[in-house]
């Protein structure tokens, strides 16, 4: 029986390709010191990858952007790892929404730093000092005053409202970019089009909510959905994600000297499926807490929790 | 307390020593961290045309691009100098290497704009959209 080539695990990765915000990492300001922290994140509810800014002053995203079989050179070194990594501006409003959400239920006021606070997750208040959490709290909360001191209240209204202006603010992105977002290449494709005529408008709504629903509980996710006024869609059981193994591709070779491995056992078990080189960069899974850069290409029914 | 607590601080004053390096993304996997002989093997045999860029590496045709990092954006190779002894620990990187341009490579194909690399770079444009603060 033919040996498959081993490949070795990345145990000792010390280096990372980043593509940051110019505010996330100043190189203007030498004492700054941004740094990346766990914090919950609201569709998983496991922990994601942040960056908090020098001060907290801002929230960044970190995406890592993946496709199978991919290394870096930098300068004269080689890096195995191919992950290219976005550090971009985030909403804390996001973040904070759970821990409302889940106090709100109790129909109190109540102090902020009461609520948005979380055991597991130490680096979680520090979400109170970014600049834009408490200036952009009214979007979805009630506030009341007391004695100078503040109190709030998830507001499900104005939640829903804040939500539909960030979905119109993305259809007018995807419109700008001509990003497909019709039925069929929806969830695994992502590629341009000419035209943005081919479709229907509901396309390019059902797919900013995709797209904010990667930022949402499920239940806020169905919410939204009916906030507008998009029916439910009856089909979709996800198909089940390909092989994180090697897959087959239209490509005519692949860079690796060991072809034994299309005789092997292991070989014949994969689907028979082929896939684009989009396809195959969605089915990767991301494994280190970070979220995969091409979840933001499958917008779709929300994953079906574990 | 679980490894949820623990930071990682990119050490920014490191910017200072960091070296712009030309960076290169690959289609294969390489199992190996370390010195390579770069410009000697891909540098120096890789041909332009047009906006298309070629070289032969290892026998196989790559053709690649460059791209741009989008606006308001720069890359930076971030390495970790102590490497902490537990999860538990905070951790410190610096900034190794600074770029605001990147070639990709394909194997065998073209280089097209529906490359999901190229795809990615209109990330932070919608990022924008989703996470930029709305008008009451």
């Amino acid at each position: 029986m033919a040996t498959k080539k081993k490949r070795m695990p990345n145990m000792q990765n010390d280096s990372w390709v980043v593509i940051a915000a110019d505010s996330a990492i100043d190189t203007q300001k030498h004492d700054s010191e941004p740094a990346f922290v766990r914090l919950r994140n609201p569709v998983t509810d496991a922990a994601s990858l942040y960056m908090l800014s020098d001060g907290d002053v801002q929230l960044f995203e970190v995406k890592a952007f993946e496709e199978d079989f991919h290394s870096w050179f930098v300068g004269q070194t080689v890096q195995r790892d191919g992950r290219l990594l976005f550090v971009t501006p985030m909403d804390p409003l996001y973040l904070m929404l759970p821990y409302l959400v889940k106090v709100g239920k109790e129909g109190k006021f109540q102090p902020l730093d009461q609520v948005v606070m979380d055991e597991d997750f130490p680096a979680c208040p520090r979400l109170l000092s970014c600049t834009r959490a408490l200036s952009s709290l009214h979007h979805i909360a009630e506030e009341k005053e007391v004695g100078g001191v503040k109190f709030h209240r998830y507001s499900q209204e104005k939640t829903m409202n804040w939500l539909k202006k960030k979905v119109e603010r993305t259809v007018t992105v995807l419109k700008a970019r001509n990003i497909s977002v019709g039925e069929g290449v929806k969830s695994t494709t992502y590629i341009r089009v000419k035209s943005e005529s081919d479709y229907h408008p509901e396309d390019f709504l059902r797919y900013a909510h995709g797209i904010l629903s990667e930022y949402l509980s499920e239940d806020l996710s169905k919410a939204l959905l009916k906030h507008l006024q998009l029916p439910e869609l009856t089909s979709p059981k996800e198909p089940e994600p390909p092989s994180k193994k090697r897959k087959l591709s239209e490509l005519p070779v692949e860079a690796e000297e060991d072809y034994t491995k299309f005789n092997s056992a292991d070989f014949a078990r994969k689907p028979p499926k082929k896939m684009t080189a989009a396809q195959k960069s969605l089915a990767k899974v991301d494994k280190t807490g970070m979220k995969s850069m091409s979840s933001f290409f499958s917008p779709k029914v929300k994953a079906e929790k574990k | 307390m679980s490894c949820n607590s623990s930071v990682t601080r990119v050490n920014v004053s490191s910017v200072g020593q960091a070296q712009r390096v030309p960076v290169h993304l690959l289609p294969c996997e390489i199992e190996h961290n370390g010195p390579a002989q770069v410009s000697q093997y891909l540098t120096a045999t890789t041909k332009d045309c047009k906006q298309e860029k070629m070289v032969s590496f290892r026998g196989r045709g790559l053709k690649g691009q460059e791209l741009s990092c989008p606006q308001g954006y720069t890359g930076f190779v971030l390495k970790e100098t102590n490497k902490a002894g537990s999860d538990q620990e905070d951790r410190t990187v610096k900034v190794s290497s600074v770029f605001d341009k990147l070639t990709y490579w394909n194997l065998e194909t073209p280089p097209n704009s529906d490359d999901t690399v190229v795809m990615a770079m209109d990330w932070p444009e919608l990022a924008e959209a989703i996470h930029g603060p709305v008008e009451d």
